[in-house]
């Protein structure tokens, strides 16, 4: 995850608190989307950014995730995301969105 | 005795500067620990210390080499340090070809121990394998978790003054040196077992890895210019505006072959660069700046080359595995016979 937005998620949470944010990442491989999920919860694996040694442990969920296309109307979440859904690999994804939320995810609902 | 003291060696990256846009930060001394020193000092616990960060920006160091060095030698020795470590750079090769420099200056100007950790196909591990321990780490920062730990543990064993034993009992990348030790069994059993193992098919350990020399025999020389085809191959990155095929901006999977008959000149409005490693500014104003196909059209033009041919070659070489840059090499090469081009001109960025 890129300087910025690092710094933008770290500021969401000092400013409405970590319990109160969930990230929703549309990356498009599972090995990019858990080093994202990972610099939200964790923090920064590289140790270069804002997030570097800061463990939000943020609820974090994928685009193509039930816990969020479950919350959205069907028909819209087809027109928008649809077409990503049948290209990515979405079990991968899940599966490792799911291994970062169990290890580093500090709200546990 | 107090605790051991080591400066540590980093780019602009992890300093949290910036990434390539930062490239050209001069060196200077961070007045905190950045995160990554930070982690890497608890990791080397309470017996050694991180007493300061050198930080400087990859281009500014490569391309200001005699100054920088200087520069970032003075900033290293004003803390007195024990030890110096550079890095990780994993895959960054500019980042590796600074960590490597400043380990070896290191050594030799301060007479002090430092080592480095990179990614086995970095270039710094190439050009400074001889002179430096480097600590084999993955490929991306994301393999920084696993690399800190190894980065401690070296230099705890480093600074102890134990003895360094083989490379892969300690996990740094192999030197090419040889060294004596005594063995339970003699040579030609050892030998008649490992040829019994290979004409089985078996597994086995050589106990003398050959070198891998990668030497290019240089071609026989264009007789006469005037008459050659000439094409051009680049790892640089310039693609038709709008990159049609998305060749990556780094560890590219692909290459492009793009025709040039209708173009003089490349301009803004139609090539640019999709190359992440370097600043693109330039690139992207004139590409010819890359691909000189405007000085190739004149020459054409003057009869002092027989032709450009139709189409270039190009890729992105920022960490791209030298896996993949071979696969494309053989089928840009097989293409280029095909079509009876007599020369090429490679460019990078």
């Amino acid at each position: 995850m890129d300087l910025e937005n690092q710094k933008r998620v770290k500021d969401a949470s000092e400013k409405y608190g970590a319990e109160n944010l969930v990230v929703l990442i549309g990356a498009a491989e599972a090995e990019a989307a858990g080093l994202a999920a990972e610099t939200v919860t964790a923090g920064d694996p590289t140790f270069a950014g804002p997030l570097a040694g800061v463990e939000l442990g943020l609820r974090v969920y994928h685009a193509v995730e039930p816990e969020f296309k479950d919350e959205v109307d069907a028909q819209t979440y087809d027109d928008q995301i649809g077409m990503m859904e049948m290209v990515l690999n979405v079990d991968e994804i899940i599966e490792e969105m799911k291994n970062i939320r169990t290890e580093f995810c500090k709200f546990n609902d | 005795m107090g605790k051991a003291k080591v400066v540590h060696y980093i780019n602009q990256f992890f300093a949290g500067i910036g990434g390539e846009e930062k490239a050209d930060t001069k060196p200077h001394i961070l007045n905190e620990l950045p995160p990554v020193s930070a982690q890497l000092d608890k990791a080397l616990g309470e017996e050694v210390e991180i007493v300061g960060t050198v930080v400087c920006g990859d281009s500014y160091f490569n391309e200001n080499l005699d100054e920088a060095k200087v520069e970032v030698l003075d900033m290293i020795k004003s803390f007195e340090p024990d030890m110096v470590i550079a890095g990780p750079a994993f895959n960054a090769g500019r980042y590796g070809m600074a960590c490597g420099a400043v380990v070896k200056m290191v050594q030799e100007e301060l007479g002090i121990k430092a080592f480095t950790a990179m990614y086995d196909e970095n270039p710094g591990v190439d050009v400074f394998k001889k002179d430096a321990y480097i600590v084999r780490t993955k490929d991306s920062a994301a393999g920084m978790r696993t690399a800190i730990p190894a980065v401690a543990k070296f230099a705890l064993k480093l600074i102890s003054g134990e003895e360094i034993l083989s490379p892969a009992e300690e996990g740094y990348i192999e030197r090419g040196i040889r060294v004596n030790a005594p063995a339970e069994e003699r040579g030609s059993m050892r030998a008649v077992r490992m040829l019994i193992q290979k004409l089985k098919g078996e597994e086995f350990v050589t106990e003398y890895p050959m070198p891998a020399f990668d030497r290019v025999a240089p071609n026989q020389p264009i007789k006469d210019v005037t008459k050659a085809k000439i094409a051009i191959v680049t790892s640089g990155g310039i693609v038709p505006k709008g990159n049609p095929d998305r060749i990556e901006s780094s560890s590219a999977s692909k290459y492009g072959k793009y025709d040039i008959s209708g173009f003089a000149d490349l301009t803004e409005a139609d090539h640019e660069t999709a190359h992440g490693g370097y600043d693109p500014v330039y690139a992207n104003l004139d590409s010819d700046r890359v691909i000189p196909v405007d000085v190739l059209r004149e020459m054409e033009k003057n009869g002092e080359i027989g032709e450009l041919f139709q189409y270039f070659y190009t890729t992105v070489g920022n960490g791209t595995s030298v896996a993949n840059s071979k696969q494309f090499a053989a089928e840009i090469a097989k293409d280029l016979l095909d079509n009876k081009v007599d020369a090429v001109i490679l460019t990078s960025t």
